[in-house]
């Protein structure tokens, strides 16, 4: 499989604060990337240093096996992107926009492509709108527009949630499932929201203090993940007996009253309330964190 | 006579103003070549038109300079009034080979504009060759006169004349002149002559001006 | 139209849409409306204030407030506003974009780096040129409307120089395109610390301060000032006003059109230079 981005030990010294520490990862083509990372982790600046908007102090970028440095012009015509948020021209309206972005990218759209694109993001009858009259929601889908125009092959999201409605959101994910699946694209998707991340994406790169932690995909390493479940039943001898006599027993990290810690894996969880269940015992509350951030959590120290 | 002329300034005079009164009015066509300091101004063609008393006009497509008593408008006014100044004769001065009295007029009435008129007239053949006029207010012009052609009629072919004028000075922040290096100027000279020389042809005389030729503005 | 074509489209196409611009065009508007009023209405006072020196002894004939001259004497007003208005625009070129992020939308196009602040200064020149088209228009074809033709009384340091009117139409071209290179020698040095610099007042205000300080500079005739004079683009912003003198210095002008060019490349190259190795973290 080819890589859509390679990285080689790439750093950036900024005076003398080293945001990016000898980074190296790759991304396969067709695969949905999550890029994540704590804040400070140098992401940000990982990600302008794929798109050519940063300089590496050392190291070695290429995209579609073509090193950056050498090769921005045919790279940059396969790629498309939204870093930190999207910004536009506010004097002018959505499609000046977009006809702005399009003539940069060496293309001409018809009227009908514009319908669509506009149709596409949600933005339709909102095209003749002055951007600056435009949500920071509404300036997202637009974001999403232009990075769409040129129909790039590898697609860069920088936080594209921020700012978006719950419909947005699930539009969205939709949206780039869809350029996945039936486009072929491959998306490179940082944000913090770890859930949205472990449903959409099948890869993923975690990095911290400028350095990459792990890269990999997203099924198989969280398969050996155990879960933080907080257990809460009814407070009675027989309740309480049954949960220290069962399987589960051992996996108790903490108990106080009725209120239960234990350190279970996805596929147990399940079990343990059908279980419980059947002898009797009433499940007051079961809740438990996202095994993403889980383990997020666990490899960034956080 | 030519003796008594000579000794008498009022018979010169007199002889200078008979020619005056020939000319009721005059058009010629004028070559001015201007050289003011402190002022750059190419030559300038354009046409004299003078009207007894005293209208005169050049007309000409531009800017020119033009002394404020012009002695080509003064001269005949002031000699042909005769009740309001006094003559004596100076001396004696050959000018271009001609032999020139000087002859200084002096108002009668103090509230004249007129402080001195000096004429030097030819005593042979009576015009003035070289004027000198001093008024209260525009200091002394003095004026050089060649004839030929129309000597009878006291018309000049070339009038020269020298105004002394102020030292023109531009204060740098007013020319906006930035990449001009102020030149040491000689502080000791307040005073400049410049000088207009007028060549005049083509007289036509007598012709009827009429007034609306004085007007600006009228052809 | 593709590469940088298209690029310089862009640009041109933003510079024109952009409310900022037609700031520039209603201040000259202004300030030439403004003082053809005046001259209408007090001209001959205001000419007199120059020519009282000559005035009493000499009368000065013919129609001196014309058209020429009051051209002459708004080109001269604008010699402070000009590369302030020029600076509005060009200052803002590449900073205004870093601090609004649009930046980014840019630089993650194909076009080069260098292709985008060459269509940003072309684009800062092809606004100055429009300022200098207005300003033709107002100050030289409004004033002849209003006040007709005739022959130049310019004023500089030496004295009076009278341009005739027939004379006159090719020192206009030129001075123009003088003045032109003049205003490019701004736009050029705006565009430079506008990629140097992250937000867009700052490079306004120190093109402002430079012209300034340069300008106070050139007015004092000081042994020390007087050695680096020659160097100063600013020395050599009013070489149009050489046009109007009588002969032509045209070895004067030469020499400050080439510094002018000296001026222009070398802040192209600083710009073109310092963008290319600018990290966009904003």
């Amino acid at each position: 499989m080819q890589q859509a981005i390679q990285l080689n030990n790439v750093s950036k010294e900024f005076n003398d604060f080293k945001a990016v520490d000898g980074i190296s990862f790759e991304v396969n083509e067709g695969d949905i990337y999550g890029f994540l990372g704590p804040n400070g982790s140098g992401k940000s600046t990982s990600l302008r240093m794929i798109m050519g908007l940063i300089k590496p102090t050392s190291g070695e970028i290429k995209l579609f096996g073509l090193s950056l440095a050498d090769h921005r012009r045919e790279i940059m015509q396969k790629v498309g992107c939204i870093i930190e948020k999207p910004d536009f021209y506010g004097y002018l309206n959505a499609k000046e926009n977009l006809t702005l972005c399009a003539r940069a990218s060496g293309i001409k759209y018809t009227q009908g492509q514009y319908n669509d694109l506009f149709q596409l993001v949600g933005l339709a009858g909102r095209e003749h709108d002055k951007v600056k009259t435009y949500s920071h929601g509404m300036k997202q889908r637009l974001g999403l527009a232009q990075t769409l125009i040129h129909d790039p092959s590898l697609i860069i999201l920088d936080e594209p949630n921020t700012g978006l409605d719950p419909q947005g959101i699930i539009d969205l994910r939709n949206l780039i499932l869809t350029l996945n699946k039936e486009r072929g694209k491959t998306i490179l998707l940082s944000s913090h929201i770890l859930s949205e991340v472990q449903e959409i994406c099948n890869a993923m790169i975690v990095i911290n203090k400028g350095k990459t932690v792990v890269q990999g995909n997203v099924a198989d390493l969280l398969s050996h993940e155990t879960l933080h479940v907080t257990l809460e039943i009814n407070n009675t001898p027989h309740s309480i007996n049954t949960l220290h006599t069962s399987i589960y027993n051992q996996h108790i990290i903490k108990e106080s009253d009725q209120i239960f810690q234990l350190m279970l894996s996805k596929n147990q969880i399940p079990t343990l309330i059908s279980t419980l269940t059947q002898q009797g015992v009433e499940i007051m509350r079961i809740d438990y964190r996202n095994q993403l951030e889980e383990y997020f959590l666990k490899i960034t120290n956080a | 006579m030519q003796l008594q002329a000579q000794e008498n300034p009022k018979a010169l005079i007199s002889t200078l103003n008979r020619k005056f009164n020939l000319v009721q009015d005059y058009t010629a066509d004028v070559k001015m070549v201007f050289d003011i300091p402190g002022v750059k101004m190419n030559n300038m063609n354009g046409k004299v038109f003078f009207k007894r008393p005293n209208k005169f006009r050049i007309k000409a497509k531009g800017i020119f300079f033009m002394p404020k008593q012009n002695p080509m408008q003064n001269i005949s006014t002031l000699l042909l009034d005769t009740s309001a100044y006094t003559s004596v004769i100076s001396g004696y001065e050959t000018i271009d080979g001609r032999s020139c009295a000087i002859i200084n007029i002096i108002p009668l009435k103090t509230e004249s504009e007129l402080i001195l008129g000096k004429f030097w007239i030819d005593k042979l053949d009576p015009l003035v060759r070289k004027s000198q006029i001093t008024t209260k207010n525009n200091g002394t012009i003095e004026s050089s006169n060649t004839y030929s052609s129309n000597a009878a009629y006291t018309l000049p072919d070339q009038i020269v004349i020298k105004v002394e004028v102020n030292k023109f000075k531009v204060p740098k922040m007013m020319s906006v002149d930035l990449n001009k290096k102020s030149k040491e100027k000689d502080l000791s000279k307040q005073k400049e002559t410049g000088t207009i020389r007028m060549d005049l042809v083509n007289y036509k005389i007598n012709t009827k001006l009429q007034d609306a030729v004085f007007v600006e503005g009228k052809e | 139209m593709g590469g940088f074509g298209a690029i310089l489209k862009n640009e041109l196409y933003k510079t024109i849409r952009r409310p900022r611009s037609f700031i520039g065009f209603v201040v000259i508007l202004f300030i030439c409306l403004m003082l053809q009023g005046a001259f209408y209405h007090d001209g001959k006072e205001l000419i007199s204030f120059v020519t009282q020196q000559f005035e009493s002894v000499f009368n000065i004939q013919g129609n001196v407030l014309n058209g020429n001259l009051i051209c002459f004497i708004i080109l001269q007003t604008l010699i402070v506003q000009m590369p302030l208005l020029v600076a509005l625009v060009t200052g803002d070129l590449v900073s205004g974009e870093t601090a609004s992020g649009t930046l980014r939308f840019l630089l993650t196009r194909s076009a080069s780096r260098t292709q985008i602040v060459l269509a940003k200064w072309l684009s800062g020149l092809f606004y100055t040129l429009l300022l200098l088209l207005l300003l033709g228009i107002m100050a030289l074809f409004v004033s002849h409307w209003i006040f007709g033709s005739g022959d130049l009384m310019s004023l500089n340091s030496e004295g009076l120089t009278v341009i005739r009117a027939d004379d006159i139409n090719w020192r206009w071209g030129y001075s123009f395109l003088i003045a032109f290179l003049s205003l490019s020698v701004v736009a050029s040095l705006a565009t430079m610390l506008s990629c140097i610099m992250d937000n867009s007042i700052t490079p306004i205000v120190t093109v402002m301060a430079i012209i300034i300080i340069f300008t106070i500079v050139g007015m004092f005739d000081l042994p020390s000032f007087d050695v680096i004079k020659p160097f100063l683009f600013t020395t050599h912003m009013i070489a149009w006003k050489n046009l109007f003198e009588d002969p032509v210095p045209v070895n004067d002008i030469l020499f400050s059109v080439g510094i002018l060019m000296v001026h222009i490349v070398l802040f192209l190259s600083i710009s073109v230079y310092y963008f290319n190795r600018k990290d966009i973290t904003t």
